[in-house]
């Protein structure tokens, strides 16, 4: 009955472990109940737990990756998720904090490089859209980014320079324009009618 | 050590190119790309060039594959849909139609898993430096000179990414945004990107 699928990539490996969920219809050779996960870097730590952590994992890599994509930095995963990631050093790598659930256990840090975060993303990807896992992950979905997400890579000169420029070009012109001397009218052009009497009497 | 030799032989392991087709593209929200979408798409497939020397012509091959012979029966008509970047030397007015913009999308999806273990290559800090510092030069003159070629060059952001530093982490975060895009969730991860607002 138990079930076990791997999901490869280079320098990742996904394995999730787990039964089918008879109460729901499931037939065997499909994942319904996750008993345990691991997930193991070359060369770096082997990572295992339950399905919670792995749903916790799931919530806070995809949308990192995302906002990657749009090449935003942003921390997620906030003091009370088992785990966050974070860019490190100005995007040369990624810094994922794993919290254990156990007490008097300091958090485990893990750096990736971009290609090891890729083959992550790409395990936990393969693993969600999996037909034969039938678990409902609660995942965000991918979504454009508002113009408040955004603005935070453009930075203020990118922002503002034009409104700036336009403004400050709009106040210059309207300055000279004051400036000039209004053009006073000569209503007497045409005589008047007291003007012509005068002739008259002359 | 042999524990080792399989587990990388398990992860060089090539799999079949999944196939996408434009139904189920279809089942995410979708709207017209916006210019900088645009942009960033056909910037995209400029890195795919840069990557595979043949990639033009894989494109076309590729998109025979998915089904995309209705939008891109052949190079030009692939040529005149990215030609809808603003960038571009002879760039075409309007937006490009919803169904050739996600046939590309899916088209460039399809090209970022291709070429996955190279990307992985270029962005994987455990392989030989000097040989990844080869790899990023070859890859840099070679986008350099595409970009030069094909976008005008009196268009500031052409002139951004034309300029020294920038080429390098412009290729950099292109490269990387291909290792994210590549695998069957990666479809849904560009197009969120690609219609991002921007201020």
């Amino acid at each position: 009955m138990q079930v076990s699928f791997r999901y490869d990539q280079t320098s990742a490996r996904l394995q999730v472990d787990g039964l089918p969920d008879f109460s729901r219809g499931q037939h065997s050779g499909t994942l319904g109940i996750v008993s345990s996960w691991t997930l193991s870097f070359v060369g770096l730590t082997q990572l295992e737990g339950k399905k919670e952590h792995l749903q916790a994992l799931l919530r806070v890599v995809l949308p990192y990756a995302r906002h990657t994509l749009s090449g935003i930095d942003k921390t997620f995963g906030d003091a009370l998720s088992p785990v966050s990631i974070s860019s490190f050093k100005d995007r040369e790598g990624h810094l994922m904090k794993l919290k254990s659930s156990q007490k008097d256990v300091e958090p485990l840090e893990i750096l990736l490089d971009d290609a090891e975060l890729a083959d992550l993303v790409r395990c936990l990807d393969e693993m969600r859209l999996d037909p034969r896992v039938q678990i409902k992950w609660d995942v965000p979905n991918d979504r454009p980014l508002s113009k408040r997400e955004t603005a935070t890579k453009w930075g203020y000169t990118s922002r503002f320079g034009q409104p700036f420029l336009a403004t400050l070009a709009f106040l210059a012109f309207a300055s000279i324009l004051i400036l000039l001397p209004i053009p006073q009218n000569d209503y007497r052009t045409t005589p008047v009618l007291s003007d012509t009497k005068e002739l008259e009497n002359q | 050590m042999i524990g080792h030799l399989s587990y990388f032989a398990k992860g060089f392991k090539t799999k079949a190119i999944e196939t996408f087709s434009l139904t189920s593209a279809f089942q995410t929200p979708y709207k017209v790309l916006g210019r900088r979408g645009l942009e960033r798409l056909d910037l995209l497939l400029l890195v795919i060039e840069s990557l595979d020397l043949n990639g033009s012509q894989a494109m076309i091959w590729n998109s025979h594959q998915l089904g995309f012979d209705k939008y891109f029966p052949n190079s030009v008509e692939l040529w005149k849909a990215r030609c809808h970047n603003p960038l571009r030397k002879k760039s075409r007015r309007g937006a490009l139609k919803i169904q050739e913009s996600e046939a590309l999308i899916s088209l460039l999806s399809s090209m970022a898993t291709r070429l996955y273990p190279q990307i992985h290559q270029l962005l994987s800090k455990k392989e030989p430096q000097d040989i990844t510092q080869a790899r990023w030069k070859l890859f840099q003159e070679r986008f350099y000179e595409l970009v030069q070629e094909r976008m005008n060059h009196r268009r500031g952001a052409v002139q951004r990414i034309l300029h020294d530093h920038q080429t390098e982490r412009i290729g950099r975060h292109l490269v990387l945004t291909l290792a994210l895009i590549a695998g069957p969730g990666g479809c849904d991860r560009l197009r969120a990107s690609l219609l991002d607002r921007t201020p």
